[in-house]
């Protein structure tokens, strides 16, 4: 009681502090900016009648990663079927969704490729692209073959957790989430907090003014700005049945940052993050239609914070709930813990502090993370010391504002 | 997790109230008046040789009857030799209600409730192993292919009468890729049973009683464990939750145990309440002798809440689902289609008692949950 006391104290000291501060530096604008745009209530904004919300590209890029989960799981799938899917060409009957195979999108084609981390990082984006082929080719020519054998520390092929196999490789890690949690970052996570949400990509070219004028694009019915805020907001509720109010089902509308923001509900430590990128992503979109740039700039801001920690408690949470698993003699249940913990480290290179305006870990970083939860022990994460689990969380937890015993649980 | 904070939490409070040492998680309860902590090494006796040893004995037996059973039947498929596997499927699944609880040292180590009752089975699996062969039912994704579900598919899945039935196993073109796999999932149960009953008594025995151990890695606090997570996800949620549609938008009769049987999901049911609250009050095995167990070891704590004996409730609220379930239909699907609110009735009955055990029973006896709520993905 008296623990939990304190915490909430601090809390409000630090909330206060912040508060402060905010008044302290500009205190005219916020309060004349709140007087003026509000929150709405439903992501939905119309211009002569004619809504002009419109994110089909990311609805459709979460719809191919989606499908991806499924032919990991398919040993009958080659590193050709699965890496045309990663980089799908138009008519290409890569898909069970015919819109999806009629598409000239693709998921490659966008992996880490944001303006403000990549534009110049040409060597580090077609590394990180190839990393995904590597997961799909040790999913193939690993995995595949021993799908039907049982695995043990050094050799690939299933383990229970619980009643559900799950297909590791002979150091124990599980490509396919690998590939999911590593996409998450290097897909959706990068292309909004570090494209769409950028103001090199915002305010690119005649943005601001046609903006002002309310200028639409050519045959449109959104100006340009408009239409890159919605694309940063498709990569979070692309996939949701009622897109203009999609906190209804948060968590169950793909297997990416809406999963994992909703699954993130379940920890009173960081409940109302949903809500609260919901109504940053509202607010700035509306800030938009008020032109009001700086308000915009303000949400962008709350959305880069709640995203980026939500991929670093995540990481946390499963680094250190594996240690349940080992402990509880669940060994299929830890592999699978830090095979998502991993995807989840590999996302953290593209997470991005708003007050650096850098990525929270570089990737030379990360990829010391990975190689150190693989490389530790013989047989990799089979039997991965606590002590580097410990270690890792604590490093992650670090450059975030929240602690290890706060994501643990 | 959350739960341990939770508890966490409250056992502060109770401390401060109450005003006695819990400096430690691990830190053995003791009688407030007296200061003297509970013999744990009683209960442990009392689990391993008065309960948990003679219903693995007892299941055993009923596994060789119906592994006898299915050779009988597979030698020679007749009527007569159905209606006996069948019914000796129904008094093993009856008996395995008795021991699935018991999810520790060999039965932990080779997955045993999860390879004897996996519902609802894979008709897709099943048909793959007729049509293709290549049965390995130690592989993780043949859990949901064999054990009793398996069966009750083979049994009763394939047809509607008895008399069609049959023809798979005797003129259907993979009689013999049926009788093959009956015979398979039968010896399995049969073989994975006697592993873990001969664990029991080649060794596991004396280690088990001799964990007196109030942490993480001792028996009383496996096994509390174990009694919990059956409780809350085998019996709870599985045979009631998860097809009320408790964890889903519509009910899923399609997930009932013994879908295909049909009428016996209620029967097993109460079984496994039974066995439970038994296993609660240390009844030994088959007799009405009682010996230590988590009443006694509360009791013991004079543990009280809301002015009540926490035993007492407990006990009490056993009675309630017990009588509640007694008022199903026999078939959940049917019980499901006529009015699925008596199923979630039920399904709040033995909530409640989820609370009292794992949040009131584990606090008295200061043992931490050891297992989180799988993501599911």
């Amino acid at each position: 009681m008296i623990l939990l006391k304190n915490k909430t104290v601090l809390l409000s000291i630090s909330l206060l502090t912040l508060f402060g501060s905010c008044s302290d530096d500009d205190d005219t604008v916020v309060v004349a900016i709140e007087n003026t745009v509000e929150v709405p209530a439903n992501y939905s904004f119309s211009r002569n009648g004619e809504s002009t919300v419109s994110f089909s590209g990311q609805t459709t890029r979460i719809q191919m990663a989606e499908e991806m989960i499924t032919a990991f799981f398919e040993p009958t799938n080659t590193v050709e079927s699965l890496n045309a899917m990663y980089a799908h060409e138009e008519g290409a009957a890569n898909f069970s969704n015919n819109a999806l195979n009629s598409s000239n999108k693709n998921i490659k084609s966008k992996v880490a490729t944001s303006i403000d981390f990549f534009a110049a990082n040409a060597a580090e984006s077609a590394q990180i692209k190839q990393d995904f082929e590597t997961f799909i080719a040790g999913q193939v020519n690993e995995v595949f073959p021993a799908w039907e054998t049982l695995a043990t520390p050094g050799v690939p092929g299933q383990i229970a957790e619980g009643s559900t196999p799950r297909y590791v490789n002979a150091k124990g890690l599980e490509y396919d989430q690998a590939f999911v949690k590593g996409l998450m970052g290097a897909l959706m996570t990068d292309q909004m907090l570090n494209n769409y949400l950028s103001t090199a990509v915002l305010d690119a070219g005649q943005n601001i003014e046609n903006n002002n004028s309310d200028t639409t694009e050519e045959g449109k019915p959104y100006t340009t700005m408009e239409h890159k805020w919605d694309e940063g907001y498709g990569y979070l509720f692309g996939n949701a049945p009622n897109a203009a109010n999609p906190l209804e089902t948060i968590g169950d509308d793909d297997n990416y940052l809406n999963k994992y923001l909703g699954r993130q509900e379940g920890d009173p430590d960081f409940a109302g993050a949903s809500q609260r990128v919901f109504n940053a992503f509202a607010l700035g979109r509306a800030a938009i239609v008020a032109k009001n740039y700086e308000l915009r700039n303000t949400q962008v801001e709350i959305i880069r914070k709640e995203i980026s920690e939500m991929i670093g408690i995540r990481a946390v949470y499963y680094l250190q709930i594996a240690k349940i698993g080992f402990t509880s003699g669940e060994i299929g249940a830890a592999l699978h813990d830090l095979s998502e913990g991993y995807g989840f480290v590999y996302s953290l290179q593209f997470s991005r502090n708003p007050e650096t305006n850098q990525p929270n870990f570089s990737t030379a970083e990360v990829n010391s993370y990975l190689a150190t939860m693989l490389e530790t022990s013989p047989n990799g994460l089979w039997d991965i010391p606590f002590e580097t689990l410990d270690e890792l969380s604590n490093t992650i937890a670090a450059r975030f504002d929240f602690t290890v015993a706060e994501a643990n649980n | 997790m959350k739960m341990k904070n939770y508890i966490q939490i409250t056992a502060v409070a109770l401390c401060t109230l109450f005003m006695y040492a819990c400096s430690e998680d691990d830190a053995e309860p003791l009688n407030i008046e007296t200061g003297i902590s509970f013999d744990r090494a009683a209960i442990l006796l009392n689990w391993s040789d008065n309960i948990i040893i003679p219903s693995f004995t007892n299941f055993e037996t009923e596994t060789n009857a119906l592994e006898v059973a299915t050779q009988v039947f597979v030698d020679n498929p007749t009527n007569e030799t159905l209606e006996v596997l069948q019914a000796s499927w129904f008094t093993a699944y009856l008996g395995f209600q008795n021991v699935s609880i018991f999810e520790i040292g060999r039965a932990e180590e080779i997955s045993y409730r999860n390879r004897l009752n996996a519902y609802p089975t894979s008709v897709s699996k099943i048909n793959n192993f007729i049509e293709n062969g290549n049965v390995n039912l130690d592989l993780p994704s043949s859990f949901d292919a064999q054990g009793f579900p398996a069966l009750d598919y083979l049994l009763y899945g394939l047809a509607q009468t008895n008399e069609e039935t049959l023809a798979f196993y005797t003129t259907n073109t993979n009689a013999v890729a049926y009788k093959t796999l009956l015979t398979a999932v039968s010896q399995s149960i049969q073989s994975l049973t006697q592993q873990v009953l001969a664990s029991w008594t080649g060794g596991f025995r004396e280690s088990f009683v001799a964990n007196t151990a109030s942490s993480v890695n001792g028996s009383v606090d496996k096994v509390t464990n174990d009694f919990i997570f059956y409780y809350e996800k085998a019996l709870r949620a599985a045979k009631v939750g998860i097809p009320a549609g408790i964890f889903s938008n519509d009910p899923l009769p399609q997930n009932v145990e013994a879908l295909y049987k049909g009428d016996i999901s209620k029967e097993l049911l109460m079984a496994s309440i039974k066995t439970t609250q038994d296993f609660f009050n240390g009844k030994h095995f088959n007799s009405s002798t009682i010996g230590a167990g988590y009443k006694d070891y509360l009791d013991f704590l004079n543990t009280i809440k809301d002015g009540e004996d926490l035993s007492v409730l407990i006990n009490g609220q056993f009675n309630v689902a017990m009588e509640e379930a007694i008022t199903l239909n026999d078939n959940f699907v049917v019980q499901i289609e006529n009015d699925n609110s008596k199923l979630l009735e039920a399904y709040n009955e033995l909530q409640r008692n989820v609370v009292f055990i794992k949040v009131d029973m584990l606090q008295a006896l200061s043992i931490d949950v050891d297992y989180v709520d799988a993501d599911g993905d």
